[in-house]
C-alpha cells in the first residue's frame, strides 16, 4: 500500500510523526494527519487552508475540543508540560484507518495513486472521533469540505 | 471536581474518555519527571504509581537521560 503513497502523502505520515511529539501526544492520530497536511505545498493544503484550516485554526479547534469534551464530565486541566519521548509514536487506530481508508478513496476514484487529497478525504469520511469533533468547534462543515476535493 | 453523571450524549461521554487516557498519560510523564528531578528512585516512583519498576524505567528514563535528569542508581 506504501507503494502507491506520493512524495505529499508519505509527507503527512512522516510529519505527522513529528507533529505528535512535538506536541507530546502519546500516540500518533488522525488529528496529527490532518495537521501535518495543512502544511503540505499541495492543492489539497490549499483547500484546508481556504476554509480556514491552517495549521494554527486546526490546532485551536483540537484544543477546544479537548477542553470541551474534558468540561463534559467536569475536569478542566491544562496541558502538563514534559520532556519529550525519544522513540517516534507509534500510529494510532486513528491514523491507521485513516490511511487505509485513503485506498479505498483512491480506488474509488479509479486513481492508481494515493495522494494527499485521497489521505486528507479519508480522514474528514471518519464519521465519529476527535477529528469531526474538532472541526465542528472550528465550524466547519464536514461534508461540505469533502465535496471540495 | 469530577462530575459523575455521564453526558446526555454518548459522543460526548466517549471523547471524554480519550481526553482523560491522553491527559493521564501526559501527567505521569510530567509528574515521574517531576519526581525523578526532587531525587526520587525509580522504585518509590514505581511504588507511587502501582506499576513494576522495570515498567516505569523502560517508559521514561531514555527521555529523561536525553534531557539531562540526574538519576538515582536504585
Amino acid at each position: 500500500m506504501f507503494q502507491r503513497f506520493t512524495k505529499d502523502a508519505r509527507a503527512i505520515a512522516t510529519g505527522a510523526t513529528k507533529i505528535a511529539r512535538e506536541l507530546g501526544a502519546p500516540m500518533v492520530e488522525a488529528e496529527h494527519l490532518l495537521l501535518a497536511a495543512t502544511r503540505l505545498e499541495a492543492p489539497a493544503a490549499e483547500t484546508l487552508r481556504a476554509a480556514g484550516l491552517d495549521y494554527d485554526g486546526l490546532l485551536d479547534a483540537l484544543q477546544d475540543e479537548t477542553a470541551r469534551s474534558l468540561a463534559a464530565v467536569g475536569v478542566t486541566a491544562s496541558t502538563p508540560r514534559f520532556s519529550p519521548f525519544v522513540r517516534a509514536p507509534r500510529f494510532a487506530a486513528s491514523a491507521k484507518l485513516a490511511l487505509e481508508r485513503s485506498l479505498k478513496v483512491s480506488l474509488a476514484r479509479k486513481d492508481n495513486f494515493i495522494g494527499a487529497e485521497h489521505v486528507v478525504l479519508a480522514i474528514l469520511r471518519a464519521p465519529a472521533g476527535t477529528v469531526p469533533r474538532a472541526l465542528e468547534c472550528a465550524g466547519v462543515d464536514r461534508v461540505d469540505l469533502q465535496q471540495r476535493f | 471536581m469530577l462530575d459523575l453523571s455521564s453526558p446526555d450524549d454518548p459522543a460526548d461521554g466517549l471523547a471524554a474518555v480519550v481526553a482523560l487516557r491522553r491527559l493521564a498519560e501526559q501527567l505521569e510523564a510530567a509528574e515521574v519527571e517531576h519526581a525523578m528531578r526532587a531525587g526520587w528512585s525509580w522504585p518509590e516512583v514505581a511504588e507511587a504509581l502501582g506499576v513494576t519498576r522495570q515498567a516505569v524505567h523502560k517508559k521514561h528514563a531514555k527521555r529523561l537521560i536525553a534531557a539531562g535528569v540526574e538519576l538515582r542508581r536504585r
